[in-house]
């Protein structure tokens, strides 16, 4: 598993990553890893918008469904497709399996109460 | 047995623990939900063979001369047409026929242990089922003794499964057939070997002394390479007991719904002469003399979200009752479960059409997922065809 550089993380197990004023959302892959098989995924509309910790997506494992919250306020701009008819991608690679690119609205506040990977990783261990 | 917190630990927890199972309490116990994965280990079940750590279910020995007629007079089944060596499967009503548990009988007169019947009762169950069996036990000369905390049981499930447990030492000139139970060893292990499961495959459930557990597992899971049998938790042992059409105590069945009503009405017999606890609802429902006051149906999702237990249910718009389990299907690739529609709200043709399953076969349904209606369609159990070995 490739862990991106730069990616920042949230407490409820959303990671952003940043480049030219977009962001990517996905999932940690330490909160995909309690999930385990992931079955379905619910993604929001392309032009939606969503405040900070709102929930913008649900997540089915076999188990049970979890719902996930977006860390940065924003417009969604695109949503991953692919992870429609093959949510299992996201066990595959939680880092390569984005689920929305965000156009966000106040990302320097927003992300501020991000950690980065190494520090949200031994809030999580 | 060891309590630890608020829940108790099998005799194979460190076991479950070096092969990295997510362990989770359940009915009172700290068990593993899953290993390497709910659909692999379900796969593998169906395919090849998989091992489940039952120990947390309870077992209850029945003896005494009154053995028979104290049976007789709890389960709704005839005991007296059970044969030495024989299981059946068994609901335990109260006075009002809901249920309080569901069992598994077997007669052991034959198997030289110091009982007349051996059952098997859910683990979430164990502290209900015995105060009540011991306080019904006190009209009979009868011993009702629990020995839920002396055995581990082991389930070994699927097509290889019979494979596996030739590979023992088993010293039968015969393996028990489906719904037997013999005493034999299993490499020199003392055990009671019955042909039954919860997984719709065919398969053996082993009962033994704790102090075995960790050997007779490690050695049935040595057998990984040549016959593909993997340790399978909660996980995988939901969703293919689910796709086999099984209920589950606390989900599909409780202390308000009859056996008619929770869809048991194939294993209610229609001439038992004996009186038993909630006979006179249960019978008047089995000869339709008493209409059923809510139903279990199984279903099939038609949109591609998943039906949770809780969810609720609607019939031709109008609000019914809910889910009581639901799951993706590994096996179908389609997300199914079982949902109680209350007849109590629905006008009388509906409720009519939904008891004639040439009717409600197909019709289609309303789950609430997240605030949004999503398609059933009722449909017949089980979901995937077993595959007893009979």
């Amino acid at each position: 598993m490739n862990i991106p550089e730069g990616i920042l993380c949230s407490k409820t197990h959303e990671w952003v990553l940043e480049e030219n004023g977009e962001v990517l959302v996905g999932l940690t892959d330490w909160a995909v890893e309690q999930l385990g098989d992931v079955v379905f995924i619910e993604l929001p509309e392309a032009a939606s918008s969503f405040s900070k910790d709102e929930v913008f997506a649900t997540i089915e494992s076999v188990k049970a469904a979890s719902e996930i919250y977006m860390p940065v306020a924003g417009e969604i701009l695109e949503v991953n497709e692919q992870l429609i008819n093959s949510p299992e991608l996201i066990n595959e690679d939680p880092y390569s399996a984005w689920l929305v690119k965000v156009k966000p609205s106040n990302y320097q506040e927003d992300a501020a109460s991000l950690m980065e990977y190494d520090d949200y990783k031994d809030e999580v261990q | 047995m060891e309590v630890v917190g608020e829940e108790k630990k099998t005799s194979l927890y460190d076991e479950h623990i070096k092969l990295g199972a997510k362990m989770v309490p359940f009915g009172g116990w700290n068990m593993p939900v899953q290993y390497e994965g709910i659909i692999k280990e379900h796969n593998a079940t169906r395919e090849f063979a998989g091992l489940f750590d039952v120990s947390h279910m309870g077992e209850v020995y029945i003896k005494g001369i009154e053995s028979l007629e104290f049976l007789q007079s709890i389960v709704p089944q005839d005991i007296s047409t059970l044969n030495e060596g024989c299981a059946v499967y068994c609901q335990l009503p109260n006075k009002d026929g809901g249920l309080i548990d569901d069992l598994i009988i077997y007669n052991v007169k034959n198997l030289e242990i110091d009982a007349d019947y051996f059952i098997v009762i859910n683990a979430s169950r164990i502290e209900v089922d015995i105060p009540f069996m011991i306080e019904e036990a006190k009209k009979f000369d009868v011993e009702v003794i629990n020995k839920s905390d002396d055995f581990s049981m082991l389930a070994l499930q699927g097509p290889n499964a019979k494979y596996i447990i030739d590979k023992l030492n088993v010293k039968l000139d015969e393996k028990p057939k489906f719904f037997t139970i013999k005493k034999t060893e299993l490499d020199d292990v003392p055990v009671l070997l019955t042909r039954t499961g919860y997984t719709g495959e065919d398969g053996f459930e082993i009962v033994f002394e704790n102090k075995y557990a960790a050997k007779l597992w490690n050695k049935i899971l040595s057998y990984k390479s040549e016959y593909g049998v993997v340790p399978v938790g909660l996980g995988a042992r939901d969703t293919l007991r689910l796709e086999a059409g099984l209920p589950l105590y606390g989900h599909e069945l409780n202390e308000k719904t009859t056996p008619l009503e929770s869809s048991l009405g194939f294993f209610i017999p229609k001439d038992k002469k004996e009186e038993y606890n909630g006979k006179k609802l249960i019978m008047a429902q089995k000869l339709k003399q008493e209409p059923l006051r809510r139903k279990l149906f199984a279903f099939i999702m038609e949109d591609r979200q998943i039906a949770r237990n809780g969810y609720e249910v609607f019939v031709e718009g109008i609000k019914a009752g809910y889910v009581t389990s639901g799951a993706p299907s590994p096996t179908l690739g389609k997300n199914i479960g079982f949902c109680m529609i209350e007849f109590e709200n629905l006008p009388s043709d509906l409720v009519t059409r939904l008891n004639n399953p040439q009717e409600s076969l197909g019709m289609i349904i309303q789950i609430m997922v997240r605030n949004k209606l999503c398609n059933a369609k009722l449909t017949k159990k089980p979901f995937v065809k077993k595959n007893y070995e009979k």
